[in-house]
């Protein structure tokens, strides 16, 4: 059987997030068991257009199968188009995740637009296992208060004792939250040098880290998820190559000593 | 184990072969040559054509799967492949493929790349009257083949002294032996001497090697190339060991999901959905086409991901210099 043919999953509910933005909550149809760690990502199938990769948005420590989905192209699309009872093809898990074991206990998590949603995999990982990891913070910027995620799981966050900061580059009336780049909410926290999950923009993910290395933290324990355009997922099709790596096998996770040259 | 095919006897071994598989073979097509399945035609052994046999591994499109949808649920149909057998493959594309093996060989497999490659014979022809273009000897990758075939041929004043490479190979040799004379020291000591010439042709070419093109590489202009780079696809498509492929959907709702060959110089081929490009310009497309031969291909396999079959340069229509990496004119 060829590793291209996917599972089929059923839409078994949509949450939306922002105008283009939906959280999809996904129902495996095959009994095959399907494990994955935060920061790892699955190929997704509508079928008569065409895959894409979708990070998963959900912590394997809960249920079900999360996809946030941002309308971007016209598969990105065809999804959002989806309705309840609708069936999507996935492959996966692809990618290699956060390293957790590798990561120190102390984790600074930053992210910008709808690079969050992998993290957001890695901090409700952490609110399950809360006792396995030490002091947290999570930076997250938006372009507008209508393009943030997840809000209503911040209060919870903070529950588990993570410190959580938002920002937006442009705020409206109703807003009384910060204006302004990710970078700024960092000075607010006080945890030590540790480790950190970064994804967005690489124009934000380059600032952060230079912050972050001026904090004390070492290059090598800042961890970048990297967006790259994909069609196999598998490693062989190079369309993701950054240097010598590939996105899809040897990332989206790289350290960023590794690859802040080629971002 | 080796055997001689008399001259006479090639066309006869071939047809015997062709009851049983495909056999795909150099031909004249509109007086070119090409590799196609071989129906009886008078076989094109003069030159090693411009498009390799690779694309009988690595098609230009070929089904992964079909998809068939009852009621909103899908049924799955993996491709089959057919028994085919190559002849008359050079020695620098084998060697492109025994590359392309490790890449799709590696975890996890490319089951659709390996399931072909599982049921194909490779028949492979040594070059003993080199091309023009040719800088095979410099990318150890030629005149004579040294391994990944299940017969090799080298032609020699009485035919052809017959090589296998592999138990596949063994076994045709014991099955087709009617065909085949006995092999003697001096058999091999012609087509020794015979590959010892073609490496001669080779030797006083201009330095090609792959350590003449990584200087050239440090030194080159990229955004002056990639002026020059017409972003036109052909050096990828005639490459032996280009492998890109781009997966897209035919048909709703049943319909086939196709691979089809890709090419990273076009502009399209690393933009994402949001119009963010991580190789924005010519320059760096074509710069990450070299790097990938030069060195990360080298890193995961160990060897140069470049033959020196010379066809990018034969196709170049921006008359780029491909081992210099200087604009000729």
């Amino acid at each position: 059987m060829s590793q291209y043919i996917p599972m089929q999953a059923e839409i078994i509910d949509i949450d939306i997030q922002s105008p283009n933005t939906y959280l999809i909550f996904l129902k495996l149809l095959e009994d095959m068991e399907f494990s994955y760690r935060p920061g790892q990502f699955v190929m997704v199938s509508v079928f008569g257009l065409g895959e894409c990769p979708i990070s998963i948005a959900s912590s394997p420590t809960r249920e079900t199968l999360q996809l946030c989905i941002r309308r971007a192209g016209r598969i990105t699309g065809a999804i959002m188009d989806c309705r309840v009872g609708d069936v999507l093809g996935i492959r996966g898990p692809c990618g290699n995740g956060f390293p957790l074991e590798e990561m120190k206990k102390d984790i600074l998590i930053a992210g910008g637009g709808s690079g969050f949603a992998t993290l957001r995999s890695l901090i409700n990982y952490i609110v399950d296992r809360r006792s396995e990891f030490g002091q947290v913070a999570v930076a997250y910027g938006a372009r507008t208060p209508q393009d943030l995620y997840f809000m209503q799981e911040y209060k919870g966050w903070q529950q588990a004792g993570i410190d959580v900061g938002v920002t937006v580059d442009i705020g409206d009336e109703s807003w009384r939250g910060k204006v302004g780049l990710v970078t700024s909410l960092i000075d607010n926290f006080t945890l030590p040098p540790g480790s950190a999950a970064i994804c967005g923009p690489s124009v934000m993910i380059n600032a952060v880290a230079k912050k972050l290395m001026e904090r004390g933290f070492d290059h090598a324990d800042i961890y970048v998820s990297l967006e790259r355009h994909m069609k196999c997922g598998v490693g062989k099709c190079e369309h993701c190559m950054i240097g010598p790596y590939h996105a899809c096998q040897d990332g989206p996770v790289f350290s960023y000593d590794k690859v802040k040259t080629v971002i | 184990m080796m055997a001689v095919l008399s001259r006479d006897n090639l066309v006869p071994l071939l047809k015997r072969l062709s009851e049983k598989m495909e056999v795909v073979a150099p031909i004249l097509v509109e007086g070119t040559p090409v590799f196609a399945t071989w129906k009886g035609e008078p076989l094109a052994l003069e030159e090693n054509p411009l498009c390799s046999p690779v694309e009988f591994l690595l098609p230009q499109k070929e089904v992964l799967f079909s998809y068939v949808q009852y009621s909103g649920r899908y049924t799955f149909e993996a491709a089959l492949w057919r028994a085919r057998l190559i002849f008359g493959i050079r020695p620098c594309d084998l060697k492109a493929i025994s590359i392309l093996d490790m890449l799709f060989g590696a975890e996890p497999h490319d089951e659709a790349y390996l399931a072909r490659r599982r049921s194909t014979v490779l028949v492979a022809y040594n070059c003993i009257r080199p091309g023009v273009d040719c800088s095979c000897l410099q990318m150890d990758a030629g005149p004579g083949g040294r391994e990944g075939f299940d017969l090799q041929l080298t032609e020699i004043g009485s035919g052809y002294l017959t090589e296998a490479g592999s138990p596949a190979g063994a076994k045709m040799l014991e099955e087709q032996a009617e065909f085949f004379s006995e092999a003697r020291e001096e058999h091999l000591q012609e087509k020794e001497k015979l590959l010892k010439e073609a490496r001669e042709m080779l030797e006083p070419r201009e330095d090609r090697s792959p350590s003449a093109i990584k200087n050239a590489m440090e030194k080159a202009d990229w955004e002056a190339l990639g002026k020059r780079c017409l972003a036109c696809g052909s050096c990828t498509l005639v490459c032996p060991v280009c492998h890109c492929f781009n997966i897209l959907d035919q048909g709703v709702p049943d319909g086939q999901r196709i691979r089809c060959r890709d090419c990273c110089l076009l502009s399209g081929f690393s933009r994402m959905a949001s119009g963010a490009n991580p190789r924005a310009t010519q320059g760096e497309r074509l710069k990450n086409w070299y790097l990938d031969k030069f060195e990360y291909i080298p890193a995961n396999t160990g060897l140069w991901g470049c033959v020196g079959c010379g066809r990018c340069s034969r196709v170049c229509l921006g008359e780029m210099d491909r081992w210099a990496l200087e604009v000729k004119r």
